[in-house]
């Protein structure tokens, strides 16, 4: 016998998501099923308005209600430093942090010709206008992760900024902060090594 | 290091077998087709956690059964170690000491072993490719460092030959991004090329010394390591890095109109010179033959330097394919060193002279008995 059709597409929903397989996506459509209605209401709006209300901010790149995004926006903000993340995830684990008060930008992805991702295909481009525009820029962190890729984007980032004079730093790379010496992996010791800091 | 017990379970055409084997030169002997080289292999695989005769793991497993278990005991010079692998249709778990490892590298280095067999010729005899193969194998059990670089350096140039291809039918225009994309590869394509070099001078020494005794003090063996860089920037590797990068921005525009990467490791090569001559092209099966076995002895030697402990050697019916003098030197040379086993079809004449003490086993059919 075969589900009926409501019930199989949104089997065939939940598959979409990342991290859910068949069984998974039949145990959470069934549960739907018998959840009450308010509540499935309120889910389906959520999903919706990810759609209908966020969007990029033009300065940024980050996703927000508002355009430009809160961050832009805030006087409050230390408009010298700029961060240059992947994604619009990365910006909120730096915000969560607190520590930083600079401004972001986000390329949505990393330089891989594999995925057919040139550097035409990131937000790259409104990067660089925002540093013409803005003389206050002096110094551009790049934060992407430490994969080849992300490596060569950061270095692709770096000499594009750097002639026209403005810092360009990259996150340290190493231990972990609280972890044993005696749990790290010997390539983790070896980039720690390389990147020793003087006391 | 020695391998003191294995026990199979549904692996190739075993059963189920529990062996104890001598630290010294275990002979496994019996007619063809029996399970001789099925042994080895499983050895091989406890080791590498990958066969050298096929790439699916369902080709290891009895054809009666889903699953195949093998677990050994390993004593190294401080302590023994359990090392177990699971394979299934599925893919395959490995345990050192009874606790299951997330990554394959934290599993595969517990167990060294050096594997000759008469395919081996092709070192000398085969494509570049099968030279680089070699010292990537060899290389990358002995240090971790050179296998990080290695996977990287297949990555980038993974990216950077799509991107020359993107340019080339253009579909892409930024040159800056090449120039990104031929640094990073030339940072680790300096890394591989200055480790391989450090790691063949080391082989090279040992391998000299025994082709000088093979060859009854007639030939001198030397390797050559064959790049697009010029003797004298191999110094160190920030020269290595600053030539490759200067190569790769004068070729740009070829490897442009050749979509692809013209130059670096992933077409280096070796050439072994014997008394002058590349032995590939000049030399003769004795001496291409003699120099197989100077190389595959050297890796013992230098495998002992690199980790302290020395390697376990399997030797698949390479006897045969000896003439008495070079076998008496195979033999002198593993003699009270290695742990060895070596597959046969007879212990005759000349061999059963040289071995001390040999423990024998006789297989017949997936069955094992101690002669």
């Amino acid at each position: 016998m075969q589900y009926p059709e409501p019930l199989a597409k949104l089997i065939d929903s939940y598959m979409r998501l990342p991290g859910i397989g068949h069984k998974t996506a039949i145990r959470l459509a069934y549960f739907t099923v018998g959840m009450n209605k308010d509540d499935v209401k309120n889910f389906a709006d959520a999903l919706v308005s990810t759609k209908d209300k966020l969007k990029f901010c033009s300065i940024c790149g980050n996703l927000t209600e508002e355009d430009p995004c809160e961050i832009c926006r805030d006087p409050n903000r230390d408009r010298s430093k700029i961060l240059v993340v992947e994604q619009s995830k990365d910006v909120m684990v730096m915000e969560q942090m607190k520590n930083y008060k600079g401004l972001y930008h986000v390329l949505h992805g990393v330089l891989s010709p594999i995925e057919g991702k040139g550097p035409e295909e990131l937000n790259i481009k409104s990067l660089i206008k925002r540093l013409q525009k803005n003389e206050s820029v002096n110094e551009v962190i790049i934060a992407t992760n430490a994969t080849p890729e992300g490596e060569a984007t950061a270095m692709y980032l770096s000499k594009l900024i750097k002639p026209a004079g403005i810092k360009v730093t990259r996150l340290a790379h190493g231990l972990s902060v609280g972890s044993d010496i005696e749990y790290a992996d010997n390539m983790t010791l070896y980039r720690a090594i390389k990147g020793r800091t003087q006391m | 290091m020695k391998l003191k017990n294995l026990e199979l379970r549904h692996f190739r055409n075993y059963e189920k077998i529990n062996v104890n084997f001598s630290d010294g030169i275990n002979v496994l002997i019996g007619n063809n087709a029996q399970g001789k080289t099925n042994l080895l292999e499983a050895i091989y695989v406890l080791a590498l956690a990958r066969s050298h005769r096929t790439r699916n793991n369902r080709d290891l497993i009895n054809w009666k059964y889903e699953n195949a278990q093998m677990k050994g005991r390993v004593s190294k010079a401080y302590a023994d170690t359990d090392l177990e692998l699971d394979l299934d249709r599925s893919g395959k778990r490995a345990k050192v000491n009874h606790i299951e490892q997330a990554k394959l590298s934290s599993y595969v280095g517990q167990l060294n072993v050096i594997l000759f067999s008469p395919e081996d010729l092709s070192i000398v005899k085969g494509s570049p490719s099968v030279r680089r193969k070699f010292m990537d194998m060899e290389f990358g059990q002995i240090s971790g460092q050179y296998l990080y670089n290695l996977s990287h350096y297949q990555r980038i140039l993974e990216q950077r030959n799509r991107y020359l291809k993107q340019l080339y039918y253009r579909k892409a225009h930024d040159r800056l991004f090449l120039d990104v994309l031929s640094d990073q590869l030339s940072a680790f394509g300096a890394e591989i090329i200055h480790q391989r070099i450090q790691l063949l001078a080391g082989l090279e020494k040992s391998a000299r010394q025994i082709h000088w005794d093979i060859s009854l003090h007639k030939e001198k063996l030397k390797f050559r390591y064959v790049t697009a860089l010029k003797d004298k920037d191999l110094t160190s590797t920030n020269h290595i890095y600053e030539c490759l990068r200067a190569l790769y921005k004068k070729n740009r525009n070829r490897e442009i109109k050749q979509r692809t990467t013209i130059l670096g490791p992933h077409r280096d090569d070796i050439h072994f010179i014997v008394n002058g001559k590349n032995v590939q092209t000049f030399g003769s099966q004795g001496q291409q033959r003699t120099t197989t076995l100077s190389v595959k002895l050297a890796e013992i030697d230098l495998m002992k330097s690199e980790t302290n402990e020395a390697p376990i050697l399997l030797l698949d019916d390479v006897l045969s394919e000896l003439d008495g003098n070079r076998q008496t030197h195979l033999l002198k040379a593993i003699q009270d060193k290695v742990q060895t086993f070596l597959t046969t079809t007879s212990l005759s004449g000349i061999t059963k002279k040289l071995i001390d003490n040999p423990k024998v086993f006789k297989i017949s059919n997936g069955k094992i008995t101690i002669d």
